[in-house]
């Protein structure tokens, strides 16, 4: 799993005040902390930075690349700070996260990208919003995103289609469906573009103790129809370790074997079923019931666990 | 050729809940009013029988109320100045349930009182043999301070005490199980906060069936369809056997659709709005029967021609050979 570190987010109220401070070295500190941990690239989310574009985005590629050599994926709305950001880059191919089918986002960020030779994340969201099914998350991919490449001359091998992670709490119709748009992106063109999520957005206003099952368990789920890349927090040791369960196929442990089943379920296209889990363990009884809720077998509520 | 009509099975059923207590079982209702139990979605006859059919209630209040329609005071007339005489009313008009809300304030503008609430209940249950359901104002600690007393007050009864909200359900739910009666939930129409707070009051150990759901509503063009789509999927989820969304939905029409422009302003509209009793009494029914028809248990009315006319529709709904 290629991990894009997640946690230079301004939603942060700490990354929020560094940047007001300008605090570099709180931002070294995240950088290789996330990179220590397995982070391949490094998502920085400024926000929009308006008044401060010009001074900021230089600032932090300086600042994150005094200490690390990864990737950094700009994941702004400001084209301008984006672009300026870009020019101070001196290490590893940055990314562009994003641009989405939206006609003046598609016309200006993807020449942006090729401009820079920069990797390019697009999401499958048209002018109208996120499609809830599948098929149509996927014609946004084919019919406007692949052509728009293809027209510039942008390299498909740079191209990550982000199909959109919403959250269960509140989009829950958008879980299952999800899991087929990645499916289905990969046959969809040939060669199949990159393929990458945002997963943390689906524990979005869920409980803090809950956050991390919700996430893997939708990691293990979409790990099954290929997911190999995707944003994400590197710092979350029980959602490696899911990762490296699956990738090893460790099937040493109970919770291991229920994730690999689960796995190798919605690989076959296959519903995971009541006979796979061991509904006593409470361990397994609490990915059942998160699978039940990203499946929207099962409405969800914050306190779903609680459940019998 | 012959068709067949596809019909759906479902692992999971609506709760039944029984409303009110008669002599025998220690109350003093003259008969008790039966909701939910369903297996199917609601006037499919033809895949289920209905448990039991969908229970109109009419809204009473304390006192005179200051904000109702000129409308719904003149049709019920002095009646309005006195809780007994207008659930005599009410249970004239044909109303299955009496819902008597109580005021923020008394006449003289000071908090309704304890006191106060329990002579209200005490009249409106000696003047009518009807079950009965008792909404306090909606603020916590004055709903509390009400409803304990009057809870107390008619112990055995079967009442449903309301309205249990996610900041304030647990004196509400803990009151109605030590005194014998039931809880009416409400949230803001979300399928998932609705089920949140059943989980919520059900872990305080109050039995299921003893739980009214109310997952509110807007009134016609005022967010029905939104309203409609959640008692949908909730039903559904019921009906798949999703415990916690199975409790009876009781909606309140009565108070969305007198709220709407349409059925609240009789000046200064456009003449091609017609008449507005006639228009506003629509406005009411026609909310209520696309709720009955979402899956409402209970609505909550406040006019008597209004529940009158939904009276005839949910009739017609419930006439089997009618349906198919």
């Amino acid at each position: 799993m290629y991990i894009i570190g997640e946690n230079i987010h301004i939603i942060s109220p700490r990354v929020k005040d560094a940047l007001q401070a300008k605090d570099a070295r709180f931002f070294q500190g995240r950088a290789v902390a996330q990179v220590e941990a397995g982070a391949q690239a490094l998502d920085l989310n400024l926000g929009p930075r308006k008044k401060d574009w010009e001074e900021i985005f230089p600032w932090m590629v300086e600042t994150i690349e005094a200490v690390a050599d990864v990737p950094l994926s700009f994941d702004s709305t400001n084209i301008m700070g984006i672009e300026a950001g870009l020019k101070k880059v001196t290490k590893a191919q940055p990314i562009i996260n994003s641009t989405s089918a939206e006609p003046e986002r598609l016309e200006k960020v993807p020449l942006l990208a090729k401009k820079y030779n920069t990797r390019l994340i697009a999401l499958t969201m048209g002018a109208s919003g996120i499609p809830v099914a599948a098929d149509a998350r996927v014609t946004i991919a084919i019919e406007k995103l692949i052509p728009r490449m293809l027209e510039i001359d942008f390299p498909i091998s740079d191209l990550i289609i982000d199909p959109l992670v919403l959250t269960v709490s509140g989009c829950q119709e958008y879980c299952p469906e999800l899991i087929e748009t990645i499916r289905t992106l990969q046959v969809a063109w040939n060669p199949p573009p990159a393929i990458s999520v945002g997963l943390s957005n689906v524990s979005n206003s869920v409980p803090q103790e809950n956050r991390s099952l919700v996430n893997r368990t939708y990691c293990a789920m979409l790990m099954g129809v290929g997911l190999n890349t995707m944003i994400g927090d590197p710092l979350d040791t029980k959602l490696k370790d899911t990762i490296r369960i699956i990738e090893q196929r460790d099937d040493s442990t109970p919770v291991g074997r229920l994730y690999l089943k689960i796995y190798d379920r919605i690989a076959a296209m296959e519903t995971p079923v009541i006979d796979d889990v061991d509904i006593n363990d409470p361990d397994q009884a609490a990915i059942w019931k998160t699978v039940q809720i990203l499946l929207n077998k099962v409405i969800y509520a914050d306190a779903y666990l609680q459940l019998a | 050729m012959p068709v067949e009509i596809p019909k759906d099975t479902w692992s999971g059923s609506v709760c039944t809940v029984t409303l009110g207590a008669t002599t025998a079982a220690g109350g003093t209702r003259s008969h008790t009013v039966t909701v939910g139990g369903h297996k199917t979605l609601p006037f499919m006859h033809f895949e289920q029988p209905m448990a039991h059919r969908p229970v109109i209630a009419l809204e009473i209040r304390d006192r005179r109320p200051d904000d109702w329609s000129p409308l719904l005071l003149e049709v019920w007339g002095n009646a309005v100045d006195d809780p007994a005489s207008w659930a005599n009313a009410g249970e004239k008009a044909g109303a299955d349930l009496l819902v008597l809300s109580l005021s923020l304030t008394g006449a003289d503008g000071h908090p309704t009182t304890p006191e106060a609430a329990v002579a209200a209940v005490k009249a409106v249950l000696k003047a009518s043999g009807l079950p009965l359901l008792v909404f306090a104002p909606g603020q916590a600690d004055l709903d509390n301070q009400l409803l304990v007393p009057v809870a107390e007050a008619t112990k055995g009864e079967r009442l449903v005490l309301g309205i249990c909200e996610d900041k304030n359900y647990r004196t509400i739910v803990a009151t109605a199980m030590a005194n014998g009666h039931l809880i009416s939930t409400r949230t803001p129409m979300d399928v998932n906060l609705a089920k949140q707070l059943n989980i919520l009051v059900r872990d305080m150990g109050i039995p299921a069936d003893r739980i009214l759901m109310d997952p509110t509503t807007g009134a016609l063009g005022y967010g029905i369809e939104y309203g409609y789509s959640v008692m949908e999927r909730l039903r559904l989820a019921a009906l798949q056997g999703d415990g916690n969304t199975q409790s009876p939905m009781i909606v309140t029409p009565g108070a969305e659709a007198w709220k709407a422009k349409e059925a609240k302003v009789g000046q200064d509209v456009p003449a091609a709005w017609g008449d507005w009793r006639e228009r506003a009494i629509t406005w009411e029914t026609l909310t209520a029967v696309a709720l009955i028809e979402s899956g409402a248990d209970i609505v909550v009315l406040r006019h008597p021609e209004s529940l009158r006319r939904v009276r005839v529709a949910s009739d017609d709904l419930m006439a089997v050979p009618e349906t198919i």
